[in-house]
């Protein structure tokens, strides 16, 4: 069944959600299932919801007996406690309307008992639009979604789970994307009234501190009590959310809050601006203008910079005028790897001035570690260049976990956002121009042009070893694909880094959201809920969004798959299956060999994924996927592409197995 | 003298395979691969070179490319032996006769089709 993928209609701000009490709910219900099946914006799932709302008792117009029971005294209840027999408006639908007004459109759950107020209130008061539910069947998998889906629509989702065992279940998706700086707001069930929890269950589930398991790697987090409390925190949980460095944070709903009757209580009509993103000091922004002036092979190195396609232009703007390459770390698409300008690492190394643009690791762009017994350092620019940094790092950092990387001491440090500053220094850079830098730029272009053809060639030239083995060769894969991407609005929403780099080696890469880059934390489980998460952002685009997945990945969060089918995403999926933990292998090698032991028995112990083989695509189709494969002779990939991207065509998602080399 | 010291600095090194390349200097089995070559083929995947530089020694980001290498014999096991790069195989699990077939092997790995015949490499 073909799925209508329109997009919901987002509320504009002065729409005033329509209040349901128990009474007028039949009216509601009909007129929200109505608004889903017409708008279809929620495709299959939201028509079949509103299919079974229509058939559900709640739906139904109140018998006498129902109304005997509004109007009289049940047994067991007082008339003060008769009187919250039905709750007409709760908690919930207060809280609901402060997050349509916060412009979340998407939140990803995996249902839970301390926060049924909240759901109860998106489905059936808020008719589950603006903000959909998107059904999980895994918390991490819910927040590697929010994960992905930010890196295209540059907005966060929020995350609805337990306060306890929810949150445990997302701390790893959580913590990767607080590497890679991608907000989105969690929202944890709790019941933090003792004497009001239900036995058993309630209790395993409540906490005096949910947050606390993931506090280590959020922005910020807050326990509210009262609604209005609730509203400032979700504004400003948002707030610092978006703003750079962006991260997730976390909001609790308290179950008694979101159960118990508001009764007129409204939120206040405030309007929620984010944060402009900080630009460097002027003063140093010129300084740094002038040591790149100055410099004889100045080199840009940009890692999480461009948040959008503006930031990709500026990078532009600035590197043609000072004629610099720029080395385009790929943590988000910051440079068009088809321009002149765009060169490999390599280029560091004969650099004087290296300006740093948002980079996760500064240290590691001018050093190495060796590894080897003696893990020495090892400089890898010259020892005379000059290092500027411009980042947002230092405006926010935690000290527990590690992921800031070692220290290095730039000798100018620029604290503000890169994207933000880049127009700064290029009118500086501009403005400081001498004739005779000027003229110079003639030459360095020629140089880097010539630098970049060769390197063009030489990636064509390498891309044809191995061409017909089997398993398939990494490169033969991406060859493959691009035959179904170049003539579609195609969006890679995986990251190449395992695949020895073929989609940057080969694909024309021009838009930013092109490519997402990688997970952050580097923890499995990432790669096919955040692609789901990315095409789901792509979808009223009508973009053709492609995920390499990685066999061992995968099998941390196969339901990611279930809920593209559910939610009619379509996204084609093609495994690099190289049937083990790959990189786990190359450690074990590393170990053996340095400890004289040799790896010829053992290499297969803990890392391999197969005897038996998974049978990747049966686990996806078995999720409604449609799926093929797996492929083992290169020649048959190419129809195995075909077919599935006309599924993919059609608004479904697909997925094909193919056995590739292990790199 | 440590083993560390007797390391090469990989300066020295790459001159010293300059040198050897700029000699011409190629290995006296090139001519009769044979057995050697399916010998070589066997060692290649149980001591796991496939690994990192791809069943075809076609290469990628973890390991270069060794299929038809331009390194001659002796600086091939110079990298094997000595080497920051890779994971270093001492004789005392792999000898110099299995390393030997071992470049035998990627020596024979055939030439690939040319990027004329490979449509699919066709990005212009």
């Amino acid at each position: 069944m073909k799925r209508d993928k329109q997009p919901h209609p987002a509320p504009s701000d002065r729409e005033e959600p329509v209040r349901v009490n128990r009474r007028d709910f039949v009216s509601s219900a009909m007129a929200a299932g109505l608004a889903a099946a017409g708008a279809g914006a929620a495709g299959k799932a939201s028509a079949r919801q509103a299919a079974g709302d229509a058939q559900a008792p709640g739906a139904l117009p109140p018998t006498a007996a129902q109304e005997a029971m509004e109007s009289e005294i049940p047994h067991g209840y007082s008339a003060d406690q008769a009187r919250e027999y039905f709750v007409s408006n709760p908690g919930s639908d207060f809280m609901l309307d402060v997050i349509r007004r916060l412009g979340l459109e998407y939140i990803a759950t995996n249902p839970g008992s301390s926060f049924r107020g909240l759901q109860e209130s998106i489905v059936n008061y808020g008719g589950n639009q603006a903000p959909e539910l998107l059904t999980c069947v895994h918390e991490e998998q819910a927040a590697a979604m929010a994960h992905g889906y930010y890196k295209v629509a540059g907005k966060p989702m929020g995350v609805l789970c337990h306060g306890t065992v929810g949150l445990q279940h997302a701390s790893m998706a959580v913590y990767n994307a607080w590497c890679d700086r991608a907000p989105m707001i969690l929202l944890a069930g709790n019941h933090l009234e003792a004497t009001e929890r239900r036995a058993g269950v309630e209790w395993s589930h409540s906490a005096q501190d949910c947050v606390r398991v993931i506090r280590d790697y959020i922005k910020w987090d807050d326990m509210p009590l009262s609604l209005q409390h609730y509203a400032e925190s979700m504004a400003r949980a948002l707030k610092i959310a978006m703003t750079p460095p962006a991260g997730p944070v976390a909001v609790v709903l308290d179950g008694h809050l979101q159960e118990a009757e508001a009764g007129d209580r409204r939120p206040s009509l405030f309007s929620v601006s984010v944060n402009q993103p900080p630009t460097g000091d002027e003063a140093a922004v010129a300084e740094a203008a002038r040591w790149l002036l100055e410099a004889e092979s100045p080199v840009i190195v940009a890692d999480l910079m461009a948040r959008d396609q503006e930031g990709v232009e500026r990078l532009v703007a600035l590197a043609e005028a000072l004629q610099a390459p720029v080395v385009n770390q790929f943590g988000r698409m910051n440079f068009p790897n088809t321009h002149y300008l765009s060169q490999g690492s390599a280029a560091v190394a004969r650099a004087d001035v290296v300006l740093g643009l948002e980079l996760f690791d500064v240290w590691g762009v001018i050093n190495t570690v060796r590894d080897r017994v003696h893990r020495d350092s090892v400089r890898k620019a010259r020892p005379d260049a000059r290092v500027i940094s411009i980042g947002s790092n230092d405006l926010f950092t935690k000290s527990n976990y590690q992921n800031f990387q070692r220290f290095y001491p730039s000798g100018l440090s620029i604290a503000g956002d890169a994207q933000a500053t880049l127009p700064l220094l290029t009118d500086a850079v501009l403005s400081g121009m001498t004739p005779a830098r000027r003229a110079s730029n003639a030459a360095r272009e020629a140089r880097w042009r010539e630098a970049h053809a060769l390197a063009r060639g030489q990636a064509l030239d390498d891309a044809r070893y191995g061409w017909n083995a089997s398993p398939v060769s990494t490169a033969r894969l991406y060859a493959e694909l691009w035959q179904v991407v170049k003539d579609r609005d195609w969006a890679l929403v995986s990251d190449d880094g395992a695949q020895s780099r073929w989609a940057r080696r080969l694909w024309p890469i021009e838009r930013h959201y092109q490519y997402i880059g990688r997970s952050g934390g580097a923890g499995l489980g990432y790669g096919a809920p955040a692609a789901v998460g990315a095409a789901l952002a792509h979808r009223p685009e009508g973009r053709f969004a492609v995920n390499v997945q990685k066999d061992g990945d995968m099998m941390y969060t196969p339901g990611a798959f279930w809920t593209a089918a559910y939610h009619g995403i379509p996204l084609l999926t093609v495994t690099h299956n190289n049937q083990g933990y790959h990189q786990e292998y190359m450690h074990l090698q590393r170990m053996a060999a340095r400890r004289q032991r040799g790896i010829e028995s053992s290499w297969r112990v803990g890392n391999e994924l197969r005897d038996p083989d998974i049978d990747l695509a049966g686990i996806a189709g078995a999720t409604g996927v449609w799926a093929e494969g797996p492929i083992l002779d290169p020649s048959d990939l190419g129809p195995a592409l075909a077919r599935a991207a006309e599924v993919v065509d059609g608004g479904e998602p697909a997925f094909v197995d193919v056995r590739c080399q292990p790199r | 003298m440590s083993v560390r010291s007797r390391i090469p600095r990989p300066r020295g090194l790459a001159v010293g395979l300059l040198l050897l390349w700029t000699l011409g200097a190629t290995p006296a089995w090139s001519d009769e691969p044979g057995d050697d070559v399916e010998e070589g083929l066997a060692l290649y995947i149980s001591q796991q070179c496939w690994q990192c530089h791809g069943y075809k020694g076609q290469g990628g980001v973890a390991g270069v490319r060794l299929a038809r290498t331009l390194l001659p014999y002796e600086a091939f096991a110079r990298l094997v032996r000595f080497t920051n790069l890779m994971p270093a195989y001492s004789p005392k699990v792999l000898s110099d006769e299995q390393l030997r077939l071992i470049y035998a092997y990627v020596q024979s790995i055939p030439e690939p089709p040319p990027l004329e015949e490979i449509p699919e490499l066709d990005f212009e």
